[in-house]
């Protein structure tokens, strides 16, 4: 029987040497760990089981990544202070790889930096480092005492998972889609239907897809529970890793009689646009359903979505528009990096001069951190989640879309379909 | 902090739906410190949790238990909740739940046998949860040898730790 990427992967890093098969528990030896700004929390659990001095070593110095990236710049004069404890750390262990003064979500660093390649096995201590499966990584989010046994050792337990395999059919139209593809997967097969699973992307409209793309449906790998969520391996892959690392690497490929435990097949062009209705990402309908909803704000950004292309239809669509007065229209760069390319291409004067407001790359505005709602509020966001209180108030409301919604919805004021605000579509 | 999985819990049950976040759990964007956390888990889906619960008491949900971020059930913990018992869990809460250690257990029957306020019985040894009062039972999904051993040794914190020590002391 042939293997899953998931067992490929598994295979080459387990321990043992052996191959291993779905259900297989295993100790695999890892390529990279990242540890973003939650550091000081594990350096707490490794003085309270014993090392009271804190790490006493971490197993190798170029494949440990810090990040101090949800925090920074800090928000909050106790973040500041854990901050500079994070920097004495990291230079007494001797961290090599240590992004401290630069704004960014730690994902989309770890992919401008060529830092997750394809065929590697990545850990990281947060739930979405699963979306460098976009480059054919293995990568999955671990917990903090995880974090704190991989950094020492290098190594760390999986059970290899069965795999569900995600045929995407159809063509890539002139916007991004990934966001509304992943919800309406969500909608129809529930937020767990990956539950500990590997998710495989395959078809006709996978070398259509930009990296962009592939990270933002990689990422929510995890709003459907997945453990792994990889594509694979193509040119654009290549040229993506182009200039980003040195290193060479060895793509997974599926093996053609590999066994998963489901196939879905989507096939875009029959998918109407989708919201995700307040207050978990699998309630979710046809954005006409809630149409005529109105909004105080809109958003785009996170890990999920505050990449360039996630950007520039916002800047594209605002051309000639204004954001509805009243409305709250928040942008959020992923990383400096995404940030530059932006303004380097006229995107963010653009969405100033349409009314827009740009916020520091971070991951502020897909947490109560930038843009806080009040009681009764209403907001569309393409971000990660919409949990009760996920931006502050119990008592607020938030819809995800993808950022062609957003951006319609903030021209609008109102929930709407895009095509009925951009006939240029 | 280890706890053994061959002693029977019983305990009072708060029944919870499926997909509960960890963003309810543990609202730490809201509350930094954790006697505020404590003042608030699970407020977002029972308001009157925080307030009443005490410890000892038992969670029961349905399926996707702590969906969402990394973050652990720590407060949980903290408030005393003796064991959790779901239809089915989100991975990173499991593993979350292996790493603290925090005794969850996965029965996907166990939203048939019991209801909110009723005792619960749960006794791993057995591979068995039942309602005290009716007698019905369901089973408890055992474990692997390799998540047992991590349960046993108080977490994978304390594994690591010892592990550090027996490659140094050789």
């Amino acid at each position: 029987m042939g293997q899953t990427l998931a067992e490929k992967l598994l295979s080459r890093h387990n321990l043992a040497r052996e191959p291993v098969k779905a259900g297989d528990i295993v100790d695999a030896r890892i390529d990279g760990a990242m540890c973003h700004y939650h550091f000081m929390d594990v350096h707490r659990l490794a003085v309270q089981a014993g090392f009271t001095d804190g790490f006493p070593r971490v197993w190798d110095r170029d494949k440990v990544f810090f990040l101090i990236d949800h925090h920074q710049p800090a928000l909050s004069q106790s973040i500041a202070d854990d901050n500079a404890l994070i920097r004495k750390e990291a230079s007494r262990l001797g961290v090599n790889i240590f992004h401290d003064a630069e704004p960014g979500i730690a994902h989309q660093m770890i992919l401008d930096y060529g830092l997750a390649r394809p065929g590697e096995l990545v850990v990281g201590m947060d739930s979405h480092t699963i979306g460098y499966g976009a480059l054919n990584a293995g990568a999955t989010g671990i917990t903090r005492p995880d974090l704190m046994y991989a950094m020492l050792f290098g190594e760390l337990w999986f059970q290899v998972p069965s795999s569900v395999k995600i045929v995407l059919k159809g063509t890539q139209p002139r916007y991004p889609i990934a966001k509304d593809i992943m919800l309406y997967l969500a909608g129809k097969y529930g937020d767990d239907f990956a539950q500990n699973m590997s998710i495989e992307f395959t078809g006709p409209l996978v070398p259509q897809l930009s990296i962009d793309s592939r990270a933002c449906l990689s990422t929510h790998g995890v709003e459907v529970a997945a453990k792994f969520a990889m594509f694979p391996a193509d040119e654009k892959t290549d040229a993506f890793l182009r200039g980003r690392t040195d290193k060479p690497y060895e793509p997974l490929v599926a093996d053609a009689d590999a066994e998963y435990v489901r196939e879905i097949v989507v096939d875009v062009d029959e998918m109407p646009f989708v919201v995700a209705k307040p207050h978990q990402f699998g309630n979710v309908v046809p954005v006409d359903e809630v149409k005529g909803t109105r909004i105080d704000q809109a958003q785009i950004g996170s890990c999920a979505n505050g990449r360039f292309e996630d950007i520039e239809i916002a800047a594209r669509m605002l051309k000639g528009r204004k954001v509805a007065k009243g409305v709250r229209f928040l942008v959020s760069p992923a990383s400096q990096q995404v940030y530059l390319q932006c303004l380097k291409t006229g995107l963010i004067e653009q969405l100033i001069e349409s009314g827009a407001q740009v916020v520091t790359p971070g991951c502020g505005v897909c947490q109560p951190k930038v843009g806080f709602l009040s009681a009764g509020e209403v907001c569309i966001t393409a971000t990660t989640r919409n949990f009760k209180g996920r931006k502050g108030s119990l008592e607020a409301q938030i819809y995800l879309g993808g950022p062609l919604t957003v951006t319609a919805a903030a021209v609008a004021g109102e929930i709407v379909n895009p095509k009925e605000v951009f006939h240029e579509l | 902090m280890s706890f053994d999985l061959n002693r029977a819990i019983t305990g009072r049950v708060w029944k919870f739906g499926d997909s509960v976040d960890t963003d309810s759990i543990n609202p730490y964007y809201l509350y930094s410190t954790m006697a505020e956390l404590k003042k608030h888990t699970l407020e977002s889906f029972r308001p009157e949790f925080p307030k009443e619960v005490k410890p000892g008491d038992i969670i029961v949900a349905g399926r996707n238990f702590g969906c969402g971020s990394h973050r652990p059930g720590l407060v949980l913990k903290e408030i005393g909740i003796a064991a959790i018992v779901v239809e089915s869990a989100s991975r990173l809460f499991l593993r979350n739940s292996i790493a603290l250690p925090m005794p969850i257990f996965i029965a996907p029957e166990i939203g048939k046998i019991i209801e909110d306020g009723a005792t619960l019985e749960l006794d791993y040894r057995r591979t068995l949860a039942r309602n005290v009062a009716t007698g019905a039972t369901v089973t408890l999904r055992k474990y692997p040898p390799t998540i047992e051993a991590i349960f046993e040794s108080g977490g994978m914190a304390a594994f690591a730790r010892k592990r550090y020590l027996a490659e140094t002391a050789s």
